[in-house]
């Protein structure tokens, strides 16, 4: 069964939480979080399993930001999301060395919200023009200024 | 008493009047829109559908889009303009040779549609306040008959009459 | 390919290809750098359509941000539109009834059809050939009359709601579905004729734009791009939602990768959508068209979703997260073409600018979904 190959796969990097999900109610097979230094070692040990990156977004909460990466396979369903938990100053490290795929997540993720990327090839914006100087997802933005 | 008929010009009064030619020239200009293929969103596929073969815009002299802004005279705005598309659609209009007509196509053409909103910060709201505007065809998207009666609307425009009047709903 | 040095200083240009461009299908920019007629390096430049739904979404709440999904992806609103719904009754705990499952199944199979239908004829426009830009907007115009009949709309539908569907079909409509499927069966023949059989599109097609697996795990490719390399993805099948466990249906999988198997994949398709609107006809059950206990005001209670759909271009993945209010805290919406096209940078280097635009075709771009 590829859950538990995955969930296998993951025990040695000691993370903070490996668990089954609600397939009915979240859509989730498996619900892993992991701290931000971690990500590149979960993400290549997924790649190592088979498994895709599905979506790769954040979420504002206000004090800090949620990163979800959402992972599955061509050939057994199993949806695997990442939950990493980052402080507002601190940046992430890319997983773009492992998914070349997440190279546009990132940079949207960064236009979007102003989070940096450690190790990305080439962080700039991707949706709003470069000469823009706020970054609309966050929850303190409050309208373009020069409207 | 002379019957001139003059040209809205957009570049300013005209210096030379040349009266029944002007009328002819005016004829010849509204039944032979070269339209610039400038389709921005979804309101580009109903302009698509209107130049198919079930609503054909050819048969109204308008079939011919061109993708060079230099060989065509009609810019149907077809869509949201995004902040970052602004400066090409004004770079764009400021190509097209005069006379030069623009139809906003859409409701996001003409005042940003179902984008606008209180804290809205990608749109522009609206084509009209980048390059002037001739005809509003409004619906999101407009049917192709729609689009065809703003090309006929702006037929009449250019040459002061109105065409197979009976048939259409309008007025004055 | 062989460098003659005349002792002239010979470096590569830079040309710009879009956003106004015949073949950008929307408003995309690609940055090329050119070596003589071969591309050394392609960059999509995209959000020139950038309208931002995502923001949006979290200044409506959940029924007034019903309309903005059929504008992601204009040819296969109904995709979205189903995506979206699923997700929020998931969230709220609704599940709509039979019927209502039939109808989004049949509307949906209808809708793919169309955007497939309008693939084929921009591709070959795209391409050059004119005539069968012409054709299949003929038979498109069928389908979008049935589907007007019942959502009102002609592109943009917004026809599903949370719980099942507000109008229900009528014999009508069952009637003309039927005439339809007749009717374009007996198309594939004139297509086969004028484009599959056609010596000039087979060479400017095969073995071009070839996608490798690696690839699509690589970059998460999903839909036709994934199926043309050999891969049978399909949401339908491997994570079936609604009513499609009930029909019988194969998914069509290229060998090559290259842009005529992904051509292929994409006709086959709309063969396989007619059968399962042959067998949702068939089989349609009475009974109601919504759920009996839909809130009127959607205020789920905290938490996360992802739905994900089987688009025309892809996998379309809708992530919700909710905090107990009237709005949706955060919506992410997870399009086939952003993953499709990131890939296009490593496919285009080494080729000429002819085979770019037929590559570009192939992704099957709709650039506002891109930029949302």
């Amino acid at each position: 069964m590829l859950q538990d190959k995955i969930k296998a796969a993951l025990a040695p990097l000691n993370l903070e939480k490996v668990a089954d999900g609600d397939y009915a109610k979240t859509g989730y097979h498996l619900e892993v979080a992991a701290q931000p230094e971690q990500m590149p070692q979960v993400a290549q040990t997924l790649l190592d399993t088979g498994c895709f990156l599905e979506s790769l977004t954040a979420v504002d909460l206000g004090e800090s930001f949620t990163m979800v990466y959402h992972f599955a396979n061509f050939f057994e369903l199993c949806r695997t999301v990442v939950h990493a938990a980052l402080p507002k100053p601190k940046g992430m490290p890319s997983i773009s060395k492992v998914y070349p795929g997440a190279n546009w997540y990132e940079r949207e993720v960064f236009d979007m919200f102003g989070i940096h990327f450690f190790g990305h090839p080439d962080l700039r914006r991707i949706l709003l023009p470069d000469t823009v100087d706020y970054h609309p997802l966050l929850k303190s933005f409050a309208g373009d200024p020069w409207k | 008493m002379q019957r001139s008929l003059q040209l809205e010009a957009k570049t300013g009064e005209p210096l030379i009047h040349l009266g029944l030619l002007e009328e002819a020239l005016n004829l010849a200009r509204a039944n032979s829109l070269w339209p610039m293929t400038f389709g921005l969103a979804c309101c580009a596929i109903e302009m698509m559908a209107a130049g198919a073969a079930r609503f054909d815009l050819d048969r109204f002299g308008a079939g011919v889009f061109r993708p060079s802004p230099r060989q065509c005279d009609l810019m149907i705005v077809a869509g949201t303009i995004s902040k970052k598309m602004a400066p090409a659609v004004v770079r764009l209009y400021e190509q097209m040779p005069a006379p030069k007509y623009v139809l906003a196509m859409g409701n996001c053409a003409i005042s940003g549609g179902p984008f606008y909103y209180d804290s809205m910060y990608a749109i522009v709201p609206g084509a009209d306040l980048l390059i002037p505007v001739d005809v509003y065809v409004p619906g999101c998207p407009p049917r192709p008959e729609t689009l065809i009666e703003g090309i006929l609307l702006l037929e009449e425009k250019i040459t002061k009459r109105g065409r197979l009047r009976k048939f259409r709903d309008v007025t004055g | 390919m062989e460098m003659i040095t005349r002792g002239i200083e010979e470096k590569t240009y830079t040309l710009n290809l879009g956003p106004q461009h015949p073949s950008t299908h929307g408003v995309l920019r690609v940055l090329l750098e050119m070596d003589g007629e071969f591309i050394t390096k392609a960059d999509p430049d995209i959000g020139y359509g950038h309208r931002a739904h995502e923001h949006m979404a979290e200044n409506r709440n959940y029924h007034q941000f019903l309309p903005n999904l059929g504008r992601l992806d204009y040819l296969h609103a109904l995709a979205y539109n189903h995506g979206y719904c699923m997700a929020v009754e998931k969230l709220i705990g609704v599940a709509p009834p039979e019927r209502a499952e039939f109808i989004r199944v049949i509307t949906n199979e209808l809708n793919r059809i169309a955007s497939h239908l309008l693939w084929f004829g921009a591709y070959l426009l795209d391409l050059g050939a004119f005539t069968p830009f012409l054709y299949c907007f003929d038979d498109r115009e069928n389908i979008l009359d049935l589907l007007e009949r019942v959502t009102g709309s002609r592109l943009t539908y917004c026809y599903y709601r949370f719980g099942g569907v507000p109008l229900d079909i009528d014999d009508d409509f069952i009637a003309g579905a039927r005439a339809f499927v007749k009717r374009l069966r007996s198309r594939w023949s004139d297509y086969d004729n004028l484009v599959t059989k056609n010596v000039i599109f087979i060479h400017r097609t095969k073995d071009v734009g070839v996608v490798t697996k690696d690839q699509c795990l690589q970059y998460g490719l999903t839909g036709p791009m994934l199926r043309g390399s050999g891969i049978p993805y399909d949401i339908r099948k491997v994570e079936p939602y609604s009513a499609y466990p009930l029909f019988d249906f194969e998914i069509p999988v290229g060998q090559n990768g290259d842009i005529f198997d992904r051509y292929m994949v994409r006709l086959a398709e709309m063969e396989q959508s007619l059968r399962i609107i042959e067998q949702a006809l068939d089989k349609l059950p009475n009974g109601p068209i919504m759920a009996e206990k839909v809130p009127k005001r959607v205020k789920p209670a905290e938490g996360e979703v992802y739905q994900a759909v089987e688009a025309a271009r892809g996998e379309f993945g809708c992530y919700i997260v909710s905090q107990g209010d009237i709005k949706p805290y955060r919506i992410k919406l997870r399009v086939p073409c952003f993953a499709n096209l990131s890939v296009f940078p490593e496919l285009a280097v080494d080729t000429l600018v002819a085979d770019l635009v037929a590559i570009l075709g192939s992704i099957d771009l709709v650039i506002p979904e891109i930029d949302r």
